[in-house]
């Protein structure tokens, strides 16, 4: 190693000296910059183009699980078989029809807790402490408390009954699944989002705030007219992750519903773990993978559009 | 003045609701691993105050735990999360400050592709990768376990974000002093990183602790079993101990609720770049 660099040096030497100095300083800086990324590009490599790669192939091939024989390449068959299956078409209904309520439902929660929490409340930090704690639970952990606080005989019953309302049957009611999963998975969510919110909105230089209060605008005005156009690039990322997060939800439908009850929480990246696993068709399961990455990479870049696309980019 | 005071009044209360909206379930939980599950039935149907305080205190559920071999369970998510902050946090911290101080040919191109190629969920394409795994036999190890969560793209932004804020005249002065790379990192840019490291830690400590899907694809063998995926085994049991459950559920709770606590500051310093502009 520095037998060779010196060599180098020495062959530097007899050509232009401050040309070579150069030179040998971007070869220097390039071969560093090569090993300090080597670990992660070889991450990066092995742990999701690999895997985006063999799901590609797999999406185009078709086979019997477990057996000697090759897959076969069949094109676009299996998206085809896939696509006139009905309960296909239910499965990617209910994960847009999930995903339209519960990405707004977080954001403007987490947006709206953000702005309460920095406003210099007494106690802030422990309010927010306590908003955030749930995101630090397992995900599975959260996910049974809440099973078994939805139970018919458990306390969120308990207290609708208390106050003289209808009680439900939650997680085994077709028309209640859809909701339960949505408050479970914003109880976990919202409190990591706003924590996102809240450093983006102490970020917001005060003097802002000073001159829209001398310009006499209220609460409201500055709200819309200073802090949301100031808050956008921490909004967007939070927007994108989330939305991201959601479409990858899987932990409380495995642990509580299954998919069910009639497929109504049959999410795409449940149906992607149940296809592979329970139904061994990890063909289907690679083409319905493709389908949500697609469909994820469709809204993200709308998401951008919307609001990536600013006067200072 | 005082309408002012009135509305921060409101406000204040406003955000004390919310946050025991937040609370209730964790208080639930806390109180039903210190009661038999009958116990915590009777409690909420009809809804009464002891709900939130059993009636009769005992350490049945969390006797139930230890004596089922959670303890074995915990320490295994303990280890992978241990590993996985010391190795990720030097993979993460290394590439970071490739990518903020380093000047070299297509940076800014290998910058776009680390953040694009974390921003596609680990979760979307855990199944494949699975079956990789299995072909390389690493079905049911700890390296299974712990090798996703050691590239981590918010870590990787967060610590790059941190680094280009540093004075470059430091790395300068070290440059002249004859240090290389390796020494300005070292020397220079990590000292004066703590608190970003905390913060990675912590962004990688929560992706382990998270961490279901991926562990019930990589292991079938029950003594290499994370907690959330024992706990999640013994909720899916026919002869479900409920108790047995929250008490589990509560130990795996306390943990980051205390970490959080401690180093709660840190985790926001280190978001508060994901959102900065260049």
């Amino acid at each position: 190693m520095s037998a060779s660099s010196t060599a180098l040096q020495h062959a530097q030497k007899s050509r232009a000296a401050a040309q070579g100095r150069s030179n040998h300083r971007t070869r220097r800086n390039t071969l560093a910059a090569v090993l300090f990324l080597a670990p992660t590009v070889i991450l990066i490599v092995v742990l999701r183009l690999l895997p985006t790669i063999t799901a590609i192939n797999q999406s185009v091939h078709q086979g019997v699980p477990g057996s000697l024989n090759p897959p076969t390449f069949v094109g676009g068959q299996v998206f085809i078989d896939l696509f006139q299956s009905a309960s296909f078409w239910q499965t990617v209904e209910q994960t847009l029809i999930f995903n339209v309520i519960v990405n707004p439902l977080q954001i403007v929660l987490s947006l709206l807790l953000a702005v309460l929490l920095t406003r210099g409340l007494p106690g802030s930090g422990l309010w927010r402490t306590i908003i955030f704690l749930p995101a630090a639970v397992p995900m599975a952990g959260s996910a049974i408390v809440w099973g078994l606080a939805l139970e018919p005989n458990g306390p969120v019953n308990g207290a609708l009954e208390a106050l003289g309302l209808p009680g439900g049957r939650f997680l085994t009611s077709p028309s209640d699944v859809v909701g339960s999963i949505i408050l479970i998975a914003s109880w976990i969510g919202v409190g990591y989002w706003m924590m996102f919110l809240i450093a983006g909105l102490n970020d917001i230089p005060g003097v802002y705030y000073e001159a829209s209060k001398i310009d006499g605008a209220g609460p409201i005005r500055t709200f819309f007219s200073i802090t949301i156009p100031l808050l956008r690039r921490p909004l967007l990322f939070v927007l994108v992750a989330d939305t991201v997060s959601n479409f990858v939800l899987f932990a409380p439908v495995q642990i509580l519903t299954n998919g069910g009850p009639q497929g109504k929480s049959n999410f795409l990246m449940f149906d992607i773990y149940n296809q592979a696993f329970n139904l061994s068709n990890p063909y289907t399961a690679a083409a319905e993978l493709m389908v949500l990455l697609v469909i994820m990479i469709a809204i993200v870049t709308v998401q951008f559009k919307l609001l990536g696309s600013g006067d200072d980019e | 003045m005082t309408q002012k005071k009135i509305a921060r009044g409101l406000l204040t209360a406003l955000a004390i609701v919310v946050s025991l909206l937040f609370l209730l379930p964790v208080l639930w939980l806390l109180a039903s691993t210190f009661r038999t599950s009958n116990e915590t039935f009777a409690d909420s149907s009809p809804l009464s105050w002891a709900v939130l305080w059993p009636q009769h205190w005992t350490l049945v559920n969390i006797k139930s735990a230890i004596d089922n071999g959670f303890l074995l369970n915990l320490s295994n998510s303990l280890i992978v999360a241990a590993v996985t902050i010391v190795v990720g946090l030097a993979i993460s911290a290394m590439s970071a400050f490739a990518l903020a101080v380093i000047p070299f040919k297509g940076r800014a191109a290998t910058f776009s592709i680390v953040v694009l190629s974390f921003l596609v969920p680990f979760e979307a394409i855990a199944i494949p990768l699975s079956q990789s795994f299995s072909q390389w036999g690493l079905t049911n190890t700890m390296l299974a376990l712990i090798l996703p969560g050691l590239g981590n793209g918010l870590a990787v932004f967060t610590l790059r974000q941190f680094f280009l804020g540093v004075p470059t005249s430091l790395a300068e002065a070290a440059e002249l002093d004859g240090a290389g790379w390796w020494r300005i990192f070292w020397s220079v840019y990590l000292p004066l990183s703590r608190p970003a490291m905390i913060g990675a830690s912590l962004i990688l400590f929560l992706f382990q602790w998270q961490a279901y899907l991926w562990p019930i694809l990589v292991v079938s063998n029950q003594t290499l079993d994370l907690a959330p995926v024992a706990i999640a085994k013994s909720f899916g049991a026919f002869t479900t101990n409920y108790g047995q459950v929250f008490a589990e559920t509560a130990v795996l709770a306390i943990i980051p609720a205390i970490v959080l606590l401690a180093l709660q500051r840190f985790f926001v310093a280190s978001v508060a770049t994901t959102g900065s502009k260049e």
